[in-house]
């Protein structure tokens, strides 16, 4: 196995390709895996304490080797940078054809350094590279952005594949997205700042040629008896026409929902807590990539009889929401109509923002005005007018988000880097503590989802390396309450059984794992939540990887790449100071009881140490300080990483190499029986 | 003699046709209300509730849940006046 990374600089212009040898693979699978790297070897060239808006900041694009090889895995691409947004280690994944397109250029992975010195973007159209004028880009939408470049590149070799960012990018805000094909935003950490900072608006590729596979037909075997069992899964029927939508009803009976910056946990509205989604919004089915069995995608068009609000957009046509454009819309801004949550994921996509971080920053002033805490003058300063706050009201909603995009006033200036600094930066301003009504995880990254009844997704959302997520240890076990997969994974039920605290910290160990190699495969991670083999990917999954790469290995050694790469990000976050204290969550969710549902009365504070002290056992890590061992490291074979650690006093020395021995907690297990 | 609720969501309820209904059960047991669903539903409901490979209710991409929030087992035993809910389980987006 063998792949080219194009490395351009954007202040020389300089382009250049490399070769990443077998050797890498084996080391770091490919994708994140690869992406990690390539972050990692860069900031030892440059200070990684660097302004990421800044020059010195590297924006890079990756894609695994299952990609877009006929395995039926779909196909997830990944953003790979500092954050601007939170200021650590993040990376975000995107589905759809601009990921696989990159391939067929010929080369797997895009590292771009520097800054234009005016707008530009990047075609790639096979060997051919150019860096070309956008400055009849610049300002435009990400839609609008790669319609024109569509039109302008035309349809050979390829269809021209675009990544774009759209004005809240341009503009610098750090909780801005990319964008590939104007609908799939790679949304979190603020990606699209990262490219706005080096004058990047896009990347386009074009590309014909073929991707080596080692050993074909075994992965064609693969591929047909993969089909075989998601067509055979009655489960994936649902999912194919819902997504992630499937989840809110779910999520209603399960008392998972967030409703008004998680002051409640259930949707209000009869319409979005129903499944008239599918009924009268959803128009067609589509796959995302062309790499895909399941075919979960949609696009809505609205003819404005569906509902009481569809008056208002007849004729829009865009994307169907997922779970978290819902969430966002429907439960942390209690929108109450499809045809509002449908909007509000397509402007957010076509301004180039992330909807979590965006929504629960308007939730917070919203919440704020609601408990009259603060006054029309403090609004009316805030928003450049007088502005009604209230829950629902899509059309102050949408001049919200706008003057966010654009920074075309106060708020949007404070809240630009999303709810936390927004909260820290208004009470500052205020003289006046208000970060009790701020959601957040790690990082100040926020999140829509009601938390507080499962101890592994809060887990999750405080040691998430990009910053507080699901997508990175998403704790199913637990959520799903999967006993037989405790019991194969642990030798025991309890990591399936919301009422004790064990096996939480472990489950999100085990998941971070699976989840890395997921990334690093280059492969869509819900056909692997529809489970047809089990939630076990070093196994099945690790099978297609070998057909593709040659590479063969155990499962447990498979097991071992997901955690090396786990490690290469903690160690990113280890060097800019990122210790036990930065693995938290916000107030609300720590200390405030959950106000309704079936876990009525949970908070997070009963177990999250205990969680927390288990999660740093399973990774071998230090519990006291948070940070990793030169035991672990060198077990993983990073004693290079190490080194670079030892020198910046950030690895505790253990005194070599030492056998892992986990051991159960028992502390929280009282109060959570309660 | 005992009576349940089920609930429907998402494929189940295709399947179904309706979101809900009452079932009375001549045993109380999960496996019994299982065997009165699929006999009801047909095959698609077989392959959705049952997994062939053990017997119990299917684990893969769904959940079944009982009124206090625990998911349900084939050899579980069932109160009268019970509410299940059958949901397929997907997360994340």
């Amino acid at each position: 196995m063998e792949a080219k990374l194009l490395r351009v600089d954007l202040t020389t212009g300089e382009i250049r390709t490399e070769i990443l040898p077998h050797s890498l693979f084996e080391r770091w699978v490919g994708g994140s895996g690869i992406n990690d790297w390539i972050l990692w070897e860069h900031f030892q060239r440059h200070d990684i304490m660097c302004d990421p808006r800044g020059p010195d900041n590297i924006f890079i694009f990756g894609i695994g080797p299952v990609a877009g090889t006929g395995s039926g895995i779909g196909v997830k691409g990944r953003i790979t940078f500092k954050s601007p947004e939170y200021g650590h280690f993040a990376d975000s994944a995107g589905g759809g054809k601009f990921p696989y397109m990159v391939r067929f250029t010929g080369y797997d992975h895009i590292a771009v350094t520097g800054k234009a010195p005016k707008p530009v973007y990047l075609h790639i159209c096979n060997d051919e590279v150019t860096i070309c004028d956008a400055s009849h880009l610049w300002g435009k939408n990400t839609s609008e952005t790669h319609t024109l470049l569509r039109e302008e590149l035309g349809d050979y070799p390829s269809e021209a594949h675009t990544l774009t960012i759209g004005p809240a990018g341009e503009n610098l805000v750090g909780m801005s997205g990319v964008v590939s094909d104007g609908w799939r935003i790679y949304a979190r950490g603020g990606g699209g700042c990262v490219m706005g900072s080096k004058n990047l608006k896009a990347i386009v590729v074009q590309g014909n040629k073929g991707v080596k596979i080692a050993r074909p037909q075994d992965l064609l075997r693969w591929a047909d008896g993969f089909r075989q069992k998601i067509d055979a899964n009655e489960a994936g029927y649902g999912f194919k026409r819902r997504g992630t939508l499937g989840a809110v009803e779910m999520y209603q009976k399960i008392g998972g929902n967030f409703w008004r910056n998680n002051q409640g946990v259930l949707f209000c509205g009869d319409e979005v807590r129903s499944d008239n989604w599918v009924k009268k919004f959803h128009k067609y089915s589509e796959v995302c990539s062309s790499d895909c069995f399941v075919a979960c995608d949609g696009r809505y068009k609205i003819e404005g009889h569906e509902s009481p609000q569809a008056n208002r957009y007849v004729g829009e046509s865009f994307r169907h929401p997922e779970y978290l454009t819902t969430a966002s819309g429907a439960g942390a801004l209690d929108l109450r109509d499809w045809a509002d949550v449908a909007h509000w994921g397509k402007i957010t996509n076509e301004l180039g923002l992330d909807n979590q971080d965006l929504s629960c920053s308007i939730g917070f002033i919203t919440e704020l005005a609601q408990r009259e805490l603060i006054s029309p003058k403090d609004i009316e300063e805030l928003f450049g007018r007088p502005l009604k706050l209230e829950w629902g009201n899509m059309e102050v909603i949408e001049e919200i988000v706008e003057g966010v995009a654009y920074q075309k006033n106060l708020f949007g200036q404070l809240f630009r880097d999303g709810a936390y600094y927004g909260a820290l930066n208004f009470s500052q301003r205020k003289g006046e503590n208000f970060m009790k009504y701020a959601i957040y995880g790690k990082g100040g990254a926020s999140f829509t989802e009601e938390l507080r009844a499962y101890p592994t997704w809060m887990n999750n959302m405080a040691v998430a390396s990009r910053g507080a997520d699901h997508l990175k240890g998403i704790g199913l076990i637990e959520k799903f309450q999967r006993k037989d997969l405790s019991k194969a994974y642990f030798g025991r039920p309890e990591a399936a059984d919301l009422k004790t605290p064990l096996l939480k910290g472990a489950c999100t160990h085990v998941i971070e794992n699976q989840v890395a190699l997921i990334n690093s495969y280059g492969v869509c991670i819900f056909h692997w939540l529809l489970d047809v083999l089990g939630y076990a990917p070093e196994s099945y999954y690790g099978e297609a990887y070998a057909a593709v790469t040659g590479i063969d290995k155990t499962k447990e050694e498979r097991m071992r790449d997901g955690e090396r790469i786990c490690n290469l990000e903690k160690a990113f976050n280890s060097l800019i100071g990122m210790r036990r204290e930065h693995d938290t969550i916000c107030e609300r969710w720590m200390y405030e009881p959950c106000p309704e549902g079936p876990w009525k009365g949970r908070v997070a504070a009963d177990t999250f140490d205990t969680v927390l002290d288990e999660y740093y056992e399973w990774r071998g890590w230090d519990q006291q300080t948070g940070l990793q061992t030169r035991s672990k490291l060198e077990e993983l074979g990073l004693e290079d990483v190490a080194e670079v650690l030892a020198r910046e006093k950030a690895l505790i020395e253990d005194g070599g190499k030492r056998s892992v021995q986990v051991s159960i907690p028992t502390a929280g297990i009282e109060k959570m029986a309660k | 003699m005992i009576t349940i609720r089920a609930e429907y969501q998402a494929r189940f309820r295709e399947i179904t046709k309706v979101p809900e209904e009452t079932l009375q059960l001549e045993q109380p047991l999960v496996s019994e209300l299982a065997r009165i669903i699929t006999e009801k539903y047909g095959p698609r409901m077989l392959a959705l509730l049952i997994d062939p490979e053990t017997n119990d209710l299917n684990n893969k991409g769904t959940l079944f849940l009982d009124s206090k929030g625990q998911r349900i087992y084939i050899d579980d035993t069932l109160e009268d006046g019970e509410v299940i809910t059958f949901m397929v389980g997907i997360a994340g987006g």
